[in-house]
């Protein structure tokens, strides 16, 4: 193991938490699938040891996964209201100002709508924000007022994953995130359909 | 709180997984490795992100498995020193608080760094806050009628200040020759990755403090 960089891009809250959604919705959908196959197998009196599709998901993965999920779902943090172009246009509408990254950061991942939690994240407010109303009216704006549902069908409003990814922070070192994200784009759901098929044509 | 690490390892795939798609079976491999642990220096690792490069899988002598080259990016967990966060009192104890995120319990606050005046309650075993007051010494803010504390609750959700983080190694080295046989107790576990938080600032404490008293604090700035 070699550590390349340790530190090569930020990621908000919102993306963590989406790539985790994805992933624990992939994994459902593809237990689902085993299942059923596994049933039509039984069924027809075929018994395979070991299928292709189910791929072995280790014990220290579904907890990080699910904790993690948790922590940033819960009701007092912002992320379950958050949307990609609410979070997309709330970050063009903040490089009007004289913010840092790591402050643009922070009031995308607490979205904070009372003065004193934007006292908090920005050093020095009152000397170099005048507008701080409008910063939180902005914020305000890009949050939806409807959580949005906790899981299932939720991957489905967003038509293609890979690119929440580097949307975010388009102005600094995620230029080659973009192009990564678009170019190395592992559709999961997509593979995991082509193998079902497959494995139904085999069955008729 | 997250970032993106490009880590370089070379992964081995076992035979009974070559039905898989590779990277599919690259990734779980790599995850089933990597998350939830702590990398020294790194931070806690989420879950890998996606594969940047891949080699060709190569067949070694001796096994059935097929070994990639891979970079790969990963999730970690490690916030900025000065960066706010949101986790709740797992529980108190005489020196520090404790917090939790969930997945990441290894935060503390030390007496410094919450609001003064504060004093630890060794009956309730929590820390408590007394606004307006100007008392120093333990035993007399012991003697304060319990209504005028406002106390650091198990399970509150706290808005808090990183001020630092900490790696510590501790895996045992060597065994040295001068030890011999002699039976030494290991020394207490330390956490891996440890946090340094700090409450002690406007703004910053149970978050429920400042959904009432928002205008008291406007007129303190």
């Amino acid at each position: 193991m070699e550590v390349v960089n340790a530190r090569s891009a930020l990621l908000s809250n919102f993306e963590v938490f989406e790539f985790l959604r994805e992933q624990e919705n992939d994994h459902k959908a593809r237990q689902k699938t085993a299942q059923r196959i596994k049933k039509e197998e039984e069924a027809s009196g075929i018994s395979v040891a070991k299928h292709v599709s189910a791929v072995e998901i280790a014990e220290n993965v579904r907890t990080i996964q699910f904790e993690a999920i948790q922590h940033l779902s819960a009701d007092y943090q912002p992320t379950r209201r958050q949307t990609e172009t609410g979070i997309t246009k709330l970050v063009k509408d903040l490089a009007n100002y004289d913010l840092t990254k790591a402050e643009k950061l922070q009031i995308v991942n607490l979205a904070p709508t009372r003065p004193v939690e934007l006292y908090v994240i920005v050093e020095e407010l009152e000397d170099r924000v005048s507008d701080m109303e409008v910063i939180l009216d902005m914020v305000a704006s890009s949050l939806s007022t409807e959580p949005v549902p906790p899981t299932n069908g939720f991957s489905k409003l967003l038509p293609s994953e890979s690119d929440s990814a580097g949307v975010l922070y388009p102005e600094d070192n995620d230029v080659h995130m973009v192009d990564e994200a678009n170019g190395l784009e592992f559709d999961d759901t997509g593979e995991g359909v082509g193998v079902e098929g497959d494995l139904d044509k085999e069955d008729d | 709180m997250f970032n993106l690490a490009v880590l370089k390892d070379t992964v081995a795939i076992h035979p009974s997984n070559f039905g898989i798609p590779p990277e599919q079976a690259l990734i779980a491999e790599l995850n089933k490795k990597y998350a939830n642990r702590i990398l020294h220096d790194v931070g806690l690792c989420i879950s890998v992100f996606d594969l940047s490069e891949v080699g060709e899988g190569k067949v070694r002598y001796g096994d059935g498995f097929l070994w990639y080259k891979t970079v790969f990016r990963i999730i970690i967990f490690r916030p900025f020193k000065s960066e706010v966060i949101l986790g709740k009192i797992k529980n108190s104890e005489d020196g520090s608080i404790r917090v939790t995120l969930g997945f990441f319990d290894d935060i503390y606050i030390p007496e410094e760094w919450l609001p003064q005046p504060c004093c630890f309650d060794p009956n309730q075993t929590e820390y408590f806050w007394i606004p307006d007051c100007e008392l120093t010494m333990r035993h007399e803010m012991l003697e304060t009628p319990i209504a005028d504390r406002t106390y650091f609750e198990k399970g509150d959700v706290v808005r808090l200040r990183v001020e630092g983080d900490e790696f510590t190694d501790d895996e045992p080295g060597p065994p040295k020759a001068q030890d011999g046989v002699a039976i030494v107790p290991p020394p207490p576990r330390q956490a891996p990755y440890s946090i340094v938080a700090s409450m002690a600032e406007s703004g910053l404490g149970p978050v429920s403090w400042w959904l009432g008293a928002e205008d008291n604090a406007m007129e303190e700035n």
